[in-house]
């Protein structure tokens, strides 16, 4: 039963809030200086999607999500510490956002990838005079046709982390997090819960799911990352509905741990509306993303994702469907994805596009509070 | 004659549907030099009129071009001159962005408009692409069949009958609006293939239309194009008829060169 007079933790958690908003707000000008300073800024000469109007998001800088990350992870680690609960978020967290920062900064300052194709490995297969040359070329067939494919789903700007490589990362970081439900947090966790109809035991098959979750909402939050302020106010709201829903249930880590993630992104969100002072990066974005997969699953919501994340599933969906329709069937469902892009070339403007898909957002949060509540 | 609705497409290819500028005929692209694989129908060459435009808007949007404006309604002026933008401008930008229509595609769109409204059907399903035995081939040509009929597979004997050439010998009677005239294994090389569609036959003069690249044309003045062959000598080959093209006849006529150099030129009629 909800333990709606938890009033003194919703106190505690407004705290929290509170403190991760004022820290935030102190450090943003900082690290807008550092971002400067190491010139981590988007730049126009390689980066494709910074054309026409977007010329403009030309010298904004970028991995302004560490803000949130760093934030987020000093105050839990100092204030609310827990063994159980809170130490494997920050961990997985922090391996998406490291995964985050070393695409944002090979993006920034790495030179252009040699990128091989399988046929390419079989021609040097069949050359190669070295025996162990050969071999290595051989072994990492799969991996270079992993590439190809993940190649279809995006862009191939050759520079950064390729998709193969992220995958294999947020991989890592769902597994360490299915690793801890699994084991840690006790049996009650290997049943998943179902809307209106109580929970249904599903055993060790948890596993791939959540693993699934963390790997797809870590890649929605980084695809719906491309207009300013949309991830950020989105994620408010997906996190709010996460607080919410852990003080309802007397959840006295993930109350105030939420509360700190919500207050970060409210200052990190006043420095990312449009014009924006710096962007969230993969580090942010991916980082945020995962913590949000996990936040969800470790109250044991994890079907109520799809609301509480609804704009994010809602642009990897157009992502995905895009692609289908292109490769399969040879024309466009979008004129642009992610969704956004679509919305931007029919004529809205980008103030238009963040704040409706805010509102949406907190729709479908309210939505998925009244199903978890019923 | 054809029927309205591939008059129609051939009309929009020849005029394409821009809002706001007229006579923007549309270019020659085949995708085997960007061999663009999965992609748009409309960047590989085979894309209908609406497809193409489609296509260009978001391009020029995307890319800031000012083709059209923020909506993608209508042309816009030319930033510099301050002038409306002119066809050869809307042509030039189509070029540079590989769109544009290839031999085989522009037949298979307007024949594809032609049985819709005579027959009810969509002839392109009814091709014979691949065998099953090529699972996935077979798959892909299922879902995407336009882009995989080319001309190899419009002269195929499963999917067309010989109407002259062949075994038939050479009786220009039993020409109709709708038949193909194929040219397979031509070019310098033989490398080539080449389709054109017959349009109207009055008398002895065989009008058609066609999607090509003539190399006296230079990079943007090429695209679908209009002919006719005149029989003048109804008991002999294609060859030794008339053709004339752009005003052009004989070795002059690039289409004409083409189907000289042809190792199979026939006309066939699709059995559908």
């Amino acid at each position: 039963m909800p333990s709606i007079f938890a009033v003194g933790l919703l106190h505690q958690s407004l705290f929290f809030l509170i403190l991760s908003t004022v820290v935030t707000f102190l450090l943003a000008p900082l690290l807008t200086k550092i971002l400067y300073k190491y010139k981590i800024v988007r730049r126009a000469d390689f980066d494709y999607t910074l054309q026409g109007d977007r010329s403009e998001k030309a010298g904004t800088p970028i991995m302004g999500g560490l803000l949130v990350i760093v934030v987020v992870i000093g105050i839990t680690m100092l204030f609310n510490w827990d063994r159980r609960y809170t130490y494997v978020p920050i961990g997985a967290m922090t391996i998406a956002a490291v995964l985050g920062a070393a695409d944002d900064l090979l993006n920034v300052f790495g030179g252009k990838r040699r990128l091989r194709t399988v046929k390419n490995k079989f021609l040097l297969i069949k050359v190669h005079k070295k025996w162990y040359m050969k071999l290595w070329h051989a072994i990492t067939v799969p991996w270079t046709a992993l590439h190809e494919f993940t190649s279809m789903f995006g862009s191939k700007q050759g520079r950064g982390l390729q998709a193969h490589e992220k995958l294999l990362l947020q991989f890592a970081a769902g597994a360490v997090t299915a690793w801890w439900v699994y084991t840690r947090l006790g049996e009650s966790w290997h049943s998943i819960w179902i809307p209106f109809d109580g929970s249904v035991y599903i055993g060790w098959l948890i596993i791939p799911i959540i693993i699934f979750f963390v790997m797809f909402t870590a890649n929605a939050v980084n695809i719906a990352d491309g207009l300013d302020g949309l991830a950020g106010g989105s994620l408010i709201v997906a996190f709010a509905g996460l607080m919410a829903l852990s003080w309802v249930e007397g959840r006295t880590a993930f109350t105030p741990f939420n509360a700190t993630v919500i207050g970060s992104l409210i200052a990190y969100t006043y420095f990312n509306v449009k014009p924006a002072r710096f962007q969230m990066g993969d580090v942010g974005s991916l980082g945020l993303g995962t913590l949000l997969a996990i936040n969800a699953i470790a109250i044991n919501k994890i079907l109520l994702l799809p609301l509480l994340a609804f704009i994010f599933y809602i642009e990897i969906f157009s992502v995905i469907l895009q692609v289908l329709f292109r490769r399969l069937l040879g024309r466009r469902l979008f004129k642009m994805s992610p969704l956004h892009h679509h919305f931007e070339l029919s004529g809205w403007n980008e103030e238009k596009i963040v704040m409706r898909f805010w509102i949406i957002q907190a729709f479908m949060v309210i939505v998925a509070l009244w199903i978890a509540l019923r | 004659m054809l029927s309205p609705a591939a008059e129609k497409i051939i009309n929009d290819y020849f005029n394409l549907p821009l809002p706001g500028i007229a006579n923007v005929r549309c270019p020659y692209f085949n995708n085997s030099r960007a061999n663009q694989r999965g992609q748009l129908r409309a960047l590989t060459g085979k894309g209908t009129p609406n497809e193409i435009i489609a296509e260009a808007k978001i391009i020029s949007l995307q890319y800031k071009s000012g083709l059209f404006c923020k909506n993608g309604d209508c042309a816009e002026k030319n930033d510099h001159t301050g002038a409306p933008f002119t066809a050869d401008e809307v042509v030039k930008f189509l070029v540079d962005h590989n769109l544009g229509i290839e031999c085989s595609g522009f037949v298979s769109q307007v024949l594809r408009a032609h049985f819709q409204e005579t027959k009810k059907i969509d002839f392109t399903k009814k091709m014979f692409i691949v065998p099953p035995s090529h699972l996935l081939r077979w798959l892909l040509a299922k879902l995407r069949p336009i882009e995989n009929i080319s001309v190899r597979v419009l002269a195929d004997d499963a999917n067309s009958n010989h109407v002259i050439g062949g075994a038939i010998g050479y009786n220009y009677e039993n020409v109709l609006p709708g038949d193909v005239v194929i040219m397979l294994d031509t070019g310098p090389l033989g490398k080539r293939n080449h389709i054109l569609l017959i349009t109207a036959k009055t008398g002895a003069i065989i009008n058609y239309v066609h999607a090509r690249a003539w190399t006296s044309e230079g990079r943007y003045n090429h695209g679908v194009s209009r002919g006719t062959i005149t029989i003048m000598n109804p008991l002999k080959t294609l060859l030794e008829q008339t053709w004339t093209e752009k005003e052009l006849s004989g070795d002059k006529n690039e289409t004409f060169i083409e189907a000289k150099q042809a190792r199979i030129l026939e006309i066939k009629r699709l059995k559908v």
